[in-house]
């Protein structure tokens, strides 16, 4: 058993009776419902904090479908029109023999969103039931995920750049099509998930497994 | 850790509220996010468009996913799948076309591979050259059933479906140069194009429909006629020298004009069928001409050769053509005496020609022949011009011909009865007259003409004559110009002349000095017999003979003719003297110096003294006389050899005394001369050299 590991009772600022202001960051160890300096109102824990996150996610998977099933790029050359995907330029990519991009557009458009989707997922899954890691290997999990999302706009930005740069009328044009959009939507709603998250719900969950 | 610290009493506000009103607003997010996915995701497939399926022969050039379909050059779909139909035999392609073309494609969609084409109608398709081929489409505005099935065109359409203008179907014999893409030319300016020739189901002639765009359809109209404009013509007049192309285009592709022939055509629906003619002086002689397809076949069977009659011969009535031959058979007849070949001649008849107007029938031209035959219409061959040996067929009224009935139920068609024509006549009398073309000695002229040449090209092309100083080649010039002188031409007669004159005087003189000698020797022999009559009783008959002889002899005009010997010596003297004569070669001038001799000779020589002996001898005969008198027997005796003498000559003389045959004799001589100075002149013709270098 995991939990058999544990070294003893973690204190939590919420069991200690302090509440720090999510705002200015002051601590609060008497009963007030406002921040005394800056009059914001104390949450111990974030209001709705997995609902969001759900939300959030169910509305990044949302967009990451059409994402993947409509043209990433629309590329003009010469009068003839290319529509890729993501997974159709990785495969061109891969023909063209330029594996090294083709793994890193694969790594930041495919891995990355679809982990992120399952981390976050599974996160807010083990704080509500059972408990499937210990608590440190969730947070490092969360911080995973904190740092590893902005990586997943690489692809955006690219399409962003190329669709500013390569705009030669008849003999080279790129647009950005629905699925670049759609990609930046669904990146973003999981940035938010991920951010909606209240990691100490981690350790929460922690104690809760041991009472 | 002993002691916890003392956790603080919180100011706690619990929720108490229900679950769902504890919902956090952002799940709107997602819902949104649905929302706009299941909208973009109908957007998609209800744009998605209608699969088509169009069937090429060959789709050259056509990408999946790629080649775009259009429709006036704007992108309505794009080719999904290209494939092949089950036998292999033509090319499937699958097109997604946009939902709202789908209506318009029915029956009269057209589909066609654009690809760079170079034609004599210009360049198309060049921005394919990069961008690849893409498929076209056209079609009407109406829409008529939407199909899904398509069969591709193999070259872009002449005429796109939709365009507004007239097709009309034109007719033409093979060998007229019209093709495909050919332009249609409407006083230069092109209006229309041909489509694909193709022959006519009997056959027989070429049919190509054309497409007269509007707003130019709307010059058609039954007063128009179409011709050929394919190629140039070269026209050579009094006005010089005129080459006409129509446009480069119409020679190179083959195309046709047309023009209105008269005013107030009646206008002409679509699919009318026109006529090109071979050219527009033919086009616009038709006006009261026929169309191929309204002659009338009647046949003629001739009994004489119909050779030279050919398929295309005119048939004419009065002058007029009427129709032409259509063909030529032969064929047994059963007659009385039995089979007999009949030449049958096929002549198709052109009722509007007849005068029967455009709308007549087999009918109404029957029933005109039934009437012409019965009053003597009758088939004749003839020829179609002077020298022309093809044969034309008249049709004649011959009154006093046996009464024939026209059978226009006979099989395979009515036949107009035939006549023999008078040809053989005409021929012969343009042989009789080509006969005596023949007649005339245009070969000698020429054979005269070709010697001449010859000869003078052998003269100028000698050896010698090339070898020989300028000097020479100036005499032989002058030489030349000289024989071709008309004086000098003259000369051998001039020198005939003068020989015979010679002649004459030769003889004259030689007379002369006989008759000269005879008279003195009469006289002396008249003094002799004077003193002899007293002699003698017999003699003075005698004496009267030798004075009639005298007298005779005395009454030749002596005088006159040395007279006239001296002035011919003069003359041919003045001739000798004369430019041209000294012209002449030395060899001639040496004939001319020894005529001269000879002359001199016959003047100061020979002659006379041979007169002169003779006269002498008479003197001493009659000085023998006189002294015969003395001793008369033997003066008898000589007189009587005197007189015998003188009798023989006055016996032939008298004989002879008929002038003319003195000078039949002379002319004789004269004639000899004659050849032999012709002799010299042609001998100088064959070789001129002996002129210059002697024999």
């Amino acid at each position: 058993m995991e939990n058999a590991r544990r070294t003893g009772l973690i204190l939590t600022a919420q069991r200690a009776g302090l509440i720090g202001c999510s705002g200015c960051g002051r601590v609060h160890d008497r009963p007030v419902s406002h921040c005394l300096r800056c009059a914001r109102p104390l949450h111990a824990r974030k209001p709705n904090s997995l609902q969001n996150v759900w939300a959030w996610l169910v509305a990044g998977l949302l967009a990451y479908i059409p994402a993947n099933l409509y043209p990433m790029l629309i590329t003009q050359n010469f009068g003839k029109e290319y529509q890729s995907t993501i997974i159709g330029g990785v495969i061109e990519l891969m023909g063209h023999g330029s594996y090294a991009v083709a793994l890193i557009v694969f790594f930041a458009s495919v891995v990355i969103p679809i982990g992120k989707f399952l981390a976050i997922a599974y996160l807010a899954i083990s704080i509500q039931s059972a408990v499937v890691i210990r608590g440190h290997g969730r947070q490092h999990l969360y911080e995973v995920v904190e740092f590893v999302g902005r990586w997943s706009m690489i692809d955006v930005f690219v399409v962003a750049i190329l669709a500013a740069l390569v705009q030669f009328d008849f003999a080279a044009t790129i647009n950005p099509g629905i699925a670049a959009v759609s990609f930046a939507l669904s990146v973003a709603f999981t940035m938010l998930s991920a951010q909606s998250f209240d990691p100490k719900m981690i350790w929460d969950a922690y104690e809760a497994d041991d009472t | 850790m002993t002691s916890a610290p003392e956790p603080a009493e919180m100011d706690i506000v619990t929720p108490g509220r229900s679950g769902w009103r504890n919902l956090s607003f952002v799940w709107l997010v997602p819902i949104l996010a649905l929302i706009v996915s299941l909208g973009v995701a109908w957007k998609t497939y209800s744009e998605r468009g209608g699969l088509i399926e169009i069937t090429f022969t060959t789709a050259a050039g056509v990408t999946p996913g790629e080649t775009t379909i259009r429709f006036r050059e704007v992108v309505i779909g794009t080719v999904e799948t290209v494939g092949f139909t089950d036998d292999l035999t033509q090319v499937v392609v699958h097109a997604r076309i946009d939902q709202e073309i789908l209506p318009f494609l029915d029956a009269e969609a057209q589909f066609w591979v654009v690809t760079p084409q170079v034609t004599t109608r210009g360049i198309s398709g060049l921005s394919t050259v990069l961008s690849g081929v893409y498929i076209e489409a056209a079609w009407d505005a109406t829409s008529t059933g939407a199909l899904t099935r398509f069969t591709g065109l193999e070259t872009p359409p002449l005429v796109q479906a939709g365009r507004a203008g007239k097709r009309i179907t034109l007719r033409t014999t093979p060998g007229v140069g019209v093709s495909e893409g050919g332009p249609v030319l409407y006083r230069g300016l092109e209006v229309g194009r041909l489509e694909k020739p193709r022959l006519a189901e009997d056959d027989k002639t070429v049919v190509v429909d054309a497409f007269i765009e509007a707003p130019h359809d709307e010059r058609l109209n039954s007063a128009s006629r179409f011709w050929d404009t394919s190629g140039f013509s070269v026209s050579f007049g009094a006005s010089g020298f005129a080459l006409n192309v129509d446009s480069i285009s119409s020679l190179i592709a083959g195309g046709v004009a047309f023009d209105n022939i008269y005013e107030g055509g009646n206008s002409v629906e679509a699919g009318y069928v026109y006529d090109i003619f071979y050219d527009e002086a033919e086009a616009r002689a038709s006006v009261f001409a026929p169309t191929l397809g309204t002659a009338i076949t009647v046949s003629v069977a001739f009994t004489e050769s119909i050779s030279g009659l050919t398929a295309g011969a005119p048939v004419q009535l009065g002058g007029l053509n009427v129709g032409e031959v259509t063909a030529i058979a032969a064929r047994i007849v059963e007659t009385a005496d039995g089979p007999e070949v009949r030449l049958i001649a096929n002549l198709g008849l052109d009722p509007q020609k007849l005068g029967l107007g455009a709308e007549a029938g087999a009918d109404e031209v029957f029933n005109f022949l039934d009437r012409q035959v019965a009053e003597g219409l009758r088939a004749r061959l003839g020829t179609s011009g002077l020298f022309s040996s093809s044969l034309i067929v008249e049709l004649v009224n011959l009154p006093d011909q046996p009464k024939l009935a026209f059978n226009r139920n006979e099989e395979p068609f009515p036949t107009v009865p035939a006549v023999t024509s008078d040809l053989p006549d005409f021929t012969s009398t343009v042989e009789g007259v080509l006969e005596r073309i023949n007649r005339l000695p245009v070969e000698d002229t020429l054979n005269q003409a070709i010697r001449t040449m010859a000869s003078v090209e052998t003269l100028l092309s000698n050896q010698d004559l090339l070898a020989m100083p300028g000097e020479a080649t100036g005499l032989i010039s002058d030489a030349r110009s000289l024989m071709a002188d008309e004086d000098i031409q003259a000369l051998p007669g001039e020198l005939r002349g003068a020989v015979a004159d010679l002649r004459s005087v030769v003889s004259e003189l030689r007379e002369q000095g006989t008759i000269d000698a005879l008279s003195a020797s009469i006289k002396k022999l008249d003094d002799t017999l004077a003193n002899v009559s007293t002699a003698s009783e017999d003699f003075p008959k005698l004496m009267q003979d030798l004075r009639d002889l005298a007298a005779k002899a005395n009454s030749l005009e002596a005088e006159q003719l040395l007279a006239s010997a001296t002035k011919v010596l003069n003359s041919v003297d003045g001739l000798i003297g004369t430019e041209e004569a000294k012209k002449l070669p030395p060899a001639l001038t040496g004939a001319l110096d020894e005529v001269r001799l000879m002359l001199s000779e016959l003047r100061d020589g020979g002659v006379v003294e041979n007169v002169n002996a003779t006269m002498e001898s008479a003197r001493k005969a009659a000085g023998a006389v006189e002294t015969a008198t003395a001793d008369l027997p033997s003066v008898i005796d000589r007189l009587d050899s005197v007189l015998a003498r003188a009798d023989g000559l006055v016996a032939a003389y008298g004989a002879r005394s008929d002038f003319n045959s003195e000078t039949l004799s002379m002319l004789r001589e004269v004639r000899a001369a004659a050849k032999m100075v012709g002799q010299l002149a042609r001998t100088i013709e064959r070789n001129p050299n002996s002129l210059i270098m002697g024999r």
